[in-house]
């Protein structure tokens, strides 16, 4: 076949070079993070209070990291930014582990925005809908179970901070991370250079942790861009051995596998909605790729706790990690309970195709509508 | 299923489908050889028969798994490659028919047609290679396409074609039994749908796909 897929004058860059640069957006995400964290200890101790005093309210965190995250549309981004704010000090582990719940259910709005894409086919669009919304159900069915069991017993929050223990020491403590030293040098120099400006305390701070945010967000932007053009082969080639064989727990090693690549869930997620769609592969086969998929992206939260270097942030990370990790313990191994959100979900799309205005109004209302109203209630 | 990600891969997606999309059109000559060859060289039909149509099965198969891991390459690798995604989906589609025409001509060897002692049958031996070898350089042409190559090779098909029309309208107008012309008019006919497949494949490699299966800028169709 024709080989002229690149634009003219434009050239493939080398996977070295490609590789180089990833690594490079790895340490700007870190100083990102970094920057957060000291934006934060910047500001006064009163800001920082009436700051985080609305999500101290367990309800009011989870819809807060609900919204965080459907506003960044990366459950990366979003729980990166968490850890750093706890590295602060501002926002205590029971506080942040809400809205790292919050997180893992808003960062579902892209498949299923993705899955919107085939609403005038209606068969397709039946088959992408459910494919996209059993991640949406799985989510806030796991919520549903963990987050009680955790406001009671404090299971996860108590396991995270024992591993965290265990690997740098006790909890709230600053440890020893070779990171930390790398990414010091330019947030202090950032920091001097927005106090040579004028600015001070809260100023100073809140311009600390816009530049961190921005930070985060364009490297994790280009970090998933030029991995997923580096592992892309990659990705094809096992999805293509996957069509074969069919889902199960290889599956979930596989959705790890691939998130973990390219840093998001929601690329993840959104290649199998279209497959789906196609009618290639089915909810079953999909199902145990989301789940995957929720694990692997943990990994970027972790990557921030290096950065921030405090057993507290590592704590949240971990959290991220266990809470997923549970909640696929619980719901996929006995084949009933595994089916019930795929039941809710293809029940939805039986719905969604015959009033697609319901579809619509569906996104808008689980991912703005009800978290927006919650935060009003709860904060 | 997982470790085919850590797995070094030679090739790319697309590379990985050409290779296949090559054995696959490898069959489809295979199945067309022994089924020509049961009708014109008396060659035991039992005996190429199953060997026919599980080629056939096989082709059926790979088509199915062709059209998934083309939807699996757009949904990974986005909208860059989806004119040759799209081509391939009709490339695929006229290998398959190949596949289908040379269990057609089997057919006319289980019905009991053996033209092996005819006439003509040095002439029609001297087409059924021409046909083979024209899929042999098919092959080729979907692994590299050389745009100056594939221009004479369509001409070459297309002369084929009219000479298997013209010898189609000679049995119509002949004089002899039905039982001689109608055979022969049946397998020309089959004979000329899978040089057009076969010019097909080769059109898909290397012309832009709104003039796929047309000539003349898009303005005769090549189908029929």
């Amino acid at each position: 076949m024709n080989d002229a897929t690149l634009a003219p004058g434009e050239r493939e860059m080398h996977w070295g070079l490609r590789s180089l640069l990833v690594l490079t957006l790895v340490y700007v995400f870190l100083v990102g993070v970094s920057l957060l964290e000291s934006g934060v200890k910047v500001m006064g101790a009163d800001t920082q209070q009436r700051l985080f005093e609305g999500v101290s309210n367990p309800v009011a965190g989870l819809f807060v990291g609900i919204l965080g995250t459907v506003l960044v549309q990366s459950s990366s981004a979003s729980t990166s930014v968490i850890v750093g704010i706890v590295a602060s000090g501002a926002l205590g582990v029971d506080d942040a582990v809400p809205m790292i719940m919050g997180a893992n259910i808003g960062t579902t709005v892209t498949n299923t925005l993705v899955s919107l894409g085939s609403i005038r086919q209606s068969e397709e669009f039946k088959r992408a809908f459910a494919a996209a919304t059993v991640h949406d159900f799985f989510n806030v069915i796991a919520v549903a179970i963990l987050l009680p069991v955790e406001l009671i017993t404090g299971w996860l929050s108590g396991t995270a901070e024992w591993i965290s223990e265990q690997l740098v020491g006790s909890a709230g403590v600053e440890f020893d991370s070779p990171i930390k030293k790398w990414v010091k040098e330019p947030v202090g120099w950032i920091k001097d250079i927005v106090a040579d400006l004028g600015a001070e305390t809260n100023v100073l701070g809140t311009t600390m942790v816009l530049i961190g945010l921005m930070v985060v967000l364009l490297a994790l932007t280009f970090i998933t861009k030029n991995m997923r053009k580096l592992v892309a082969d990659r990705i094809e080639r096992s999805l293509n051995a996957m069509l074969g064989k069919g889902g199960g727990t290889v599956a979930i090693l596989l959705g790890i596998v691939i998130t973990v690549a390219v840093q998001s869930s929601s690329i993840t997620t959104s290649i199998m909605v279209p497959l789906a769609a196609a009618g290639v592969v089915t909810i079953h086969n999909i199902f145990p790729v989301t789940l995957g998929a929720n694990v692997g992206t943990t990994i970027t939260a972790l990557l921030a706790a290096l950065a921030a270097a405090n057993s507290n942030s590592l704590t949240v990370g971990l959290v991220h990690t266990l809470f997923n990790v549970s909640a696929i313990v619980i719901l996929y191994p006995i084949a009933k309970i595994r089916e019930i959100p795929i039941r809710l979900a293809q029940g939805l799309a039986e719905i969604a195709v015959a009033r697609q205005a319901l579809a619509v109004a569906y996104v808008v209302t689980v991912f703005i509508v009800v978290p927006l109203v919650g935060v009003a209630i709860f904060r | 299923m997982v470790m085919s990600f850590f797995r070094r891969g030679d090739s790319t997606g697309l590379e990985a489908i050409t290779a296949r999309t090559v054995s696959m059109l490898a069959d489809a000559r295979h199945s067309f050889d022994l089924a020509s060859a049961a009708v014109l060289s008396g060659a035991d039909v039992h005996t190429v028969a199953d060997d026919i149509r599980s080629t056939d099965d096989r082709i059926n198969k790979t088509e199915q798994q062709l059209r998934g891991e083309l939807v699996v390459h757009v949904s990974v690798q986005g909208s860059d490659d989806i004119g040759e995604v799209l081509g391939y989906t009709l490339l695929i589609k006229k290998i398959e028919r190949i596949g289908d025409q040379a269990k057609n001509i089997l057919d006319l060897a289980e019905e009991g047609i053996d033209l092996s002692s005819g006439p003509d049958s040095a002439e029609l031996t001297r087409i059924r290679r021409t046909i083979s070898e024209m899929m042999g350089e098919a092959a080729d042409f979907l692994s590299s396409a050389d745009p100056d190559e594939a221009t004479a090779f369509r001409e070459r098909a297309d002369t084929l074609r009219g000479e298997l029309e013209g010898k189609i309208r000679d049995c119509m107008h002949s004089e002899l039994p039905g039982h001689e012309v109608v055979p022969r008019a049946i397998l020309y006919r089959y004979w000329k749908r899978i040089v057009a497949n076969v010019g097909g494949v080769v059109t898909t490699a290397t012309e832009p796909l709104q003039h796929q299966g047309y000539l003349d800028d898009g303005e005769t169709d090549i189908d029929d």
